[in-house]
């Protein structure tokens, strides 16, 4: 009998070589899932049937001088694969190329946009986190009693509030009618700012308060039912030690797992929270771009969110062994 | 056996008997909803689009009952009507994604081996975009309706159903009664299909019931960001849309009732869909 | 005093049904008392309401005296301390019960250092002694180390050890071996009792298995539905059952020691039978199987096997874990192909797993197979009748009125009734289930039956009448079986030959009382002296085995 694998020994023991690999296979395939997006990013133009200059003319005037330009800037009359050559060695160097809206570089335009939104983003997180654990915990801890019903009739009626409807419930009751907040805009200055920002990130947060509060609950639910825990009661070990080391701990697995795809979700639902609340982050960039046909903008605002979603869920990925000790062995298996 | 096992099973039988209260008006508001959808012309008061500048921002009246809006239009009425596009579209989305999503993964499960590898891949890839962002990209595209983002929505959702389809195939697939239907001389695709996906149905079918009020609550969002059905056709989120700006004024009811409404329609589809998950007992992987 | 002393325990669920009722029992110190019963006997939640851990909402009656102390009525504070000095547990998966995610060292420290206050060093140092105690071979380097790291029998000395290191006056132990093999649980009996006895220590032993309740405690009760039935010395209760349930569980209870005077009378009219054709139902030459998973060393999982079972006969495979036997039985049925070698089936080739759709019915026709777990081989959305009139079709031009009567007739044959064919697996007890599997490979007729741990899962009485069908057929139809199991014992029961595996390898072959009488390889001679049997039965195995 083989008393012990020494291949899962590695991982704790200064295995490093188990972990660099692993590591870069992760790497590995967060660059490949990275370039097949932007494949589909850059081509999704091609889709559409007709003319790719009148198409990024749409709406606009097709004198002879814009056309001329467009094709130049963009290099319509190369063959499609050497487009998106430049224009990917263009974006690794942090050239988007132009607006045709604003008429400036890209980047420029989103990089006046990102922190508002950064900081939406950043707010609502919190208020995720917090809120959410909080709900969740309770919820598991006090399974089957009322207070666990109430929190969970909460958490599916608050689920139903999209986003957008948060925020015009928020602007009627704490802007219109108490007063309390701003109905607009995004404030000068931090405190101003935070301030502004209180309610679009509180509207923006509802939705994932609910998904982060009722895994929260039902991981906790399932680690309480393991043989585990009631082995650690019976040895003699508390109750708060016990739903620390052995439930919350074990549970945290899945809680890392929807947070993933949490990040990119904020910066989606932000585009209706920034809409309502009239902030000018990249959301609301997003939106007024569709709406004037500045394709360039909407591309480069697309590849960014997907980039964000994708690299939180690898370093999510990256990090779940020291969460799930079993994953580094493969065994995975929750 | 242990002891928590043993409870929750003893907790759990007296369930298996009637549906509860909440499950039961769900339903009966959905029904309500797709009635009122359906026969719209005849059930609603007034023309959606009827525009009455003697009772402008008007509260509710026996006239209009829940009142009217910025253009005297009745919002009882344009409620009514909104109902259509609220419900179809997620339908619709619901439907195609479903469809598609359980044929790739009985495939992914079934086949195993380098299709399942490219079919993750490709997973992998369409989960990296958001299903808002992807309708959101399908309307830069194609310009602004509903047609676009619910062909792009389909597509998104798509492999949220097929994973889960997958994991569910690919266990049960490893279970004994799938080696004993093999041992008795059936064919693959005959387990996998006639045996096998039955039984993994009614989960998938509670995930698509809760992808429904997703795609209703996301869909609603293009409108209300202007990019989905257009104002001043009668629709739940471009009926926020329009009346946002009244909001300031502090005329709430316009901006309000489609809000409830998406909210109720959202809630009815999330207890039926929960309580249908719940009923079937699986767990629904995240 | 006793140490424990449980008097009329009772307890209720909130809907009213009552799961234990009127238990007492005693343990005194240095005494090891067996609680003996099937499952749903209670027996269990017994054992768990000593610590306190007991159902949500559940109602207690009668009191479970622990030194004295209630523990249904303590303070929480003082049911803690209970639980770290006075008495500690094993339990039954240690795969289950030991966090997956925290190292072996937290496992057994946390106790002292969190509630004992131990310095960390004073604490590991505790840790590293009591992974000595338990034998495992590298303590410093174990307490670094994940469960999953470990084999079975290893972490369920880690969950020992664990119970130990508060050094309680009482160790509970809740089938501590049952997922174990027969070898892993001797060495494991061997370290509690090893325990037990140094450390003066009195045991509550859970089992199922009435051999090894016999050999290793001093009294026994005898639970069965929430009451102790019978109870008394060991001896006592095993060699004279005064119960009902007793003797039929004695009864039902197979056993490996062979008798000889017992021995002419055991040969069976199935074994008669069996001389009539020597054509050999199944033949194996040279079969091998490997399996090769990127990245780690392939594993020989069948090595150049050969068998033979001759039409009407049932040869038995034996091995533990990772033997090879249920590897075995997959090729022979078609889910698996060989790598090598070639497997005849009434004279038939059937080496490979079939593909095409004749291939496949033809191999259904060769052999059946009916599997270990009755909760999981049975399609959960079909009704017995249901399920074997599938096999009927696929197999035969049966019109639908005479596949139903055939249904009946077959559900007939394994004891069941034409209300079971509407019946979904759901609503059947795991014995039923398993006729029901009988009864479904019987009806393509095959000309052998797999068994592959076909009874490991059921409780001994039900096991004895799923046992008693299948002899009941082959006495009817002269139907050939090869019988899968773990069980030395069970497959007594059946085979006259048995063949037993260790890594891939046939190790012995031969007729099964003289394997049992009489073994020849020194690994089938450990796993006869692994099973356990009573004291006074063993004077009986070792003066058959000379």
């Amino acid at each position: 009998m083989a008393l012990v694998s020494t291949r899962a020994t590695a991982f704790k023991s200064g295995g490093t070589a188990v972990l660099a690999r692993r590591v870069a296979g992760k790497l590995g395939s967060l660059l490949l899932t990275l370039f097949l997006s932007s494949l589909l990013v850059f081509f999704s133009r091609f889709i559409v049937p007709g003319d790719p200059v009148s198409f990024l003319l749409r709406g606009r005037k097709p004198s002879p001088e814009a056309i001329a330009q467009v094709t130049t800037e963009f290099g319509l009359d190369l063959p499609p694969w050497q487009q998106y050559i430049n224009w990917i060695a263009g974006v690794l160097q942090g050239d988007f190329g132009r607006s045709l809206q604003y008429r400036q570089d890209v980047s420029t335009v989103i990089g006046d946009r990102l922190p508002v939104t950064f900081g939406l983003v950043v707010m609502a997180g919190t208020m995720i986190a917090v809120v959410g654990l909080i709900a969740g915990i309770t919820a598991a801890l006090n399974r089957n009693k009322l207070l666990d019903k109430s929190i969970l009739i909460g958490l599916t009626i608050l689920g139903a509030v999209p986003s957008f409807v948060g925020a015009i419930v928020l602007i009627a009751v704490f802007a219109v009618q108490l007063g309390w907040f701003p109905t607009f805009g995004s404030g000068d200055g931090f405190l101003d700012t935070v301030y502004h920002l209180v309610l679009p990130s509180f509207a923006l947060a509802i939705v994932f308060v609910v998904l982060v509060g009722k895994v929260t609950r039902s991981s906790m639910v399932e680690q309480l039912d393991r043989e585990h825990v009631e082995v650690a009661t019976s040895r003699g070990l508390g109750r708060g030690a016990v739903v620390r080391r052995h439930v919350f701990r074990n549970a945290l697995g899945p809680i890392l797992t929807v947070s993933g795809p949490l990040v990119a979700g904020l910066l989606v639902a932000s585009t209706i929270v920034e809409a309502a609340f009239g902030i000018s982050g990249i959301g609301s960039l997003l939106v007024q771009s569709v709406d004037r046909l500045d394709f360039p903008v909407v591309q480069s605002i697309v590849l960014l969110i997907v980039t964000t979603f994708v690299v939180v869920n690898a370093i999510i990925d990256i990090l779940e062994p020291w969460i799930d000790p079993r994953s580094a062995a493969g065994a995975g298996a929750r | 056996m242990t002891a928590q096992t043993l409870t929750a099973k003893e907790l759990k039988a007296p369930r298996l008997g009637g549906f509860g209260i909440t499950f039961t008006v769900s339903v009966a508001v959905l029904l309500l909803m797709t009635v009122a959808a359906i026969f719209a012309p005849i059930i609603a008061p007034y023309d959606p689009n009827e525009v009455d500048f003697m009772a402008v921002h008007s509260g509710p009246s026996m006239a209009h009952w829940l009142g009217t809006d910025s253009l005297g239009r009745d919002l009882l009425s344009r409620m009514i009507f909104g109902a259509r596009t609220a419900l179809l579209g997620p339908l619709l989305v619901v439907v195609s994604s479903t469809v598609l999503g359980i044929l790739l993964g009985v495939l992914a499960a079934w086949r195993g081996g380098w299709v399942d590898a490219v079919l993750a891949r490709l997973f992998d890839v369409i989960f990296s975009f958001p299903s808002l962002l992807i309708a959101i990209m399908a309307v830069a595209l194609f310009g602004k309706g509903l047609i676009a983002p619910v062909i792009a929505m389909s597509i998104a959702y798509a492999p949220y159903v097929a994973r889960l389809t997958r994991s569910l195939v690919a266990s049960e697939r490893h279970r004994p009664y799938v080696a004993a239907y093999r041992v008795q001389g059936f064919s693959g695709w005959w387990i996998a299909l006639r045996r096998v996906l039955p039984n993994v149905a009614p989960i998938v079918g509670a995930q698509s019931t809760l992808n429904f009020g997703y795609v209703l609550a996301e869909l609603a969002g293009l409108s209300f960001l202007g990019l989905g059905v257009q104002a001043p056709a009668a629709d739940w989120g471009a009926m926020i849309n329009e009346s946002q700006a009244g909001l300031v004024g502090g005329h709430f009811l316009p901006a309000i009732v489609p809000a409830i409404a998406v909210v109720i329609a959202v809630v009815a589809v999330n207890i039926i869909g929960e309580e249908l998950s719940d009923r079937i007992g699986g767990e629904i992987p995240a | 005093m006793n140490l424990l002393d449980i008097d009329s325990l009772t307890l209720e669920l909130p809907n009213g049904t009552r799961l234990l009722d009127g238990i007492s029992i005693t343990v005194a110190k240095g005494e090891t008392v067996g609680l003996v019963g099937e499952s749903g006997s209670g027996k269990s939640l017994t054992a768990r309401s000593v610590l306190g851990l007991l159902p949500e909402r559940a109602t207690m009656g009668g009191q479970v005296l622990l030194e004295g102390e209630d523990s249904l009525r303590v303070s929480q504070q003082r049911l803690s301390e209970l639980r770290r000095h006075s008495a500690s547990m094993v339990f039954q998966d240690p795969r289950a019960g030991i966090n997956p995610m925290r190292t072996v060292g937290e496992h057994l420290t946390e106790t002292l250092r969190l509630c004992e206050h131990l310095p960390a060093e004073q604490a590991r140092q505790r840790g590293i002694e009591m992974l000595k105690a338990v034998r495992l071979p590298r303590p410093e380097q174990h307490l670094k180390q994940y469960p999953h790291e470990f084999s079975g029998g290893m972490l369920q000395r880690v969950m020992i050890a664990g119970a130990l290191i508060s050094s309680p006056k009482l160790l509970i132990c809740d089938e501590p071996t049952t997922a174990l093999d027969v070898t892993t649980q001797a060495e494991i009996i061997a370290v509690l009792t090893e325990q037990a006895k140094s450390r003066g220590m009195g045991m509550l032993f859970i089992t199922h298995d009435l051999n090894l309740a016999a050999s290793l405690c001093d009294r026994v009760y005898v639970m069965s539905q929430g009451r102790v039935v019978e109870q008394g010395s060991a001896q006592g209760v095993f060699s004279a059952p005064q119960a009902e349930y007793t003797r039929k569980l004695v009864a039902a209870t197979p056993t490996v020691a062979v008798d000889p005077a017992a021995e002419v009378a055991a040969a069976r009219p199935v074994a008669v039978a069996a001389t009539a054709d020597r054509a050999g139902a199944l033949r194996a030459r040279a079969v091998s199987k490997t399996y090769t998973i990127r990245g780690q060393a392939p594993v020989r999982a069948v090595q150049d096997v050969s068998l033979e079972v001759s039409k009407g006969a049932a040869l038995g495979v034996v091995g533990e874990s990772g033997s090879g036997k249920s590897t075995l039985a997959r090729i022979v049925v078609g889910l698996e192909s060989a790598d090598a070698g070639e497997i005849l089936i009434a004279g038939k080739e059937r080496t490979k797993a079939p593909r095409r759709r004749a291939e496949r019915l033809a191999h259904a026709r060769s052999a059946q197979m009916v599997f270990q777990d009755p909760y999981l081989s049975l399609d959960p959305r079909i009704t017995a009748g249901h399920a074997i009139e599938d096999a009927l079709k696929l197999h035969s031009k049966l019109s639908t009125l005479d596949s139903r009567n055939r249904v009946l007739e077959l559900l007939d044959q394994v004891g069941m009734t034409g209300k079971h064919a509407q019946a979904r697996p759901r609503t059947l007890s795991g014995g039923q289930r398993q006729c029901v599997a009988i009864a479904r490979a019987l009806a393509i007729e095959p000309d052998l039956l797999v068994m592959d741990e076909a009874t490991s899962a059921l409780d001994v009485s039900v096991q004895a009448q799923v046992l008693d069908v299948v002899a009941e057929i082959r006495r009817e139809r002269g139907l050939t079986v090869l019988f899968i199991s773990h069980d030395l014992a069970v497959v007594r029961r059946v085979c006259e030959e048995t063949v037993v595996m260790r890594h891939g390898e046939i190790v012995e072959h031969g007729r099964t009382l003289e394997l049992l009488g009489n073994p020849q390889h020194p690994y089938t001679r450990l796993l006869l002296d692994s099973v356990p049997r009573p004291a006074w039965n063993r004077e009986v195995a070792v003066q058959s085995a000379t």
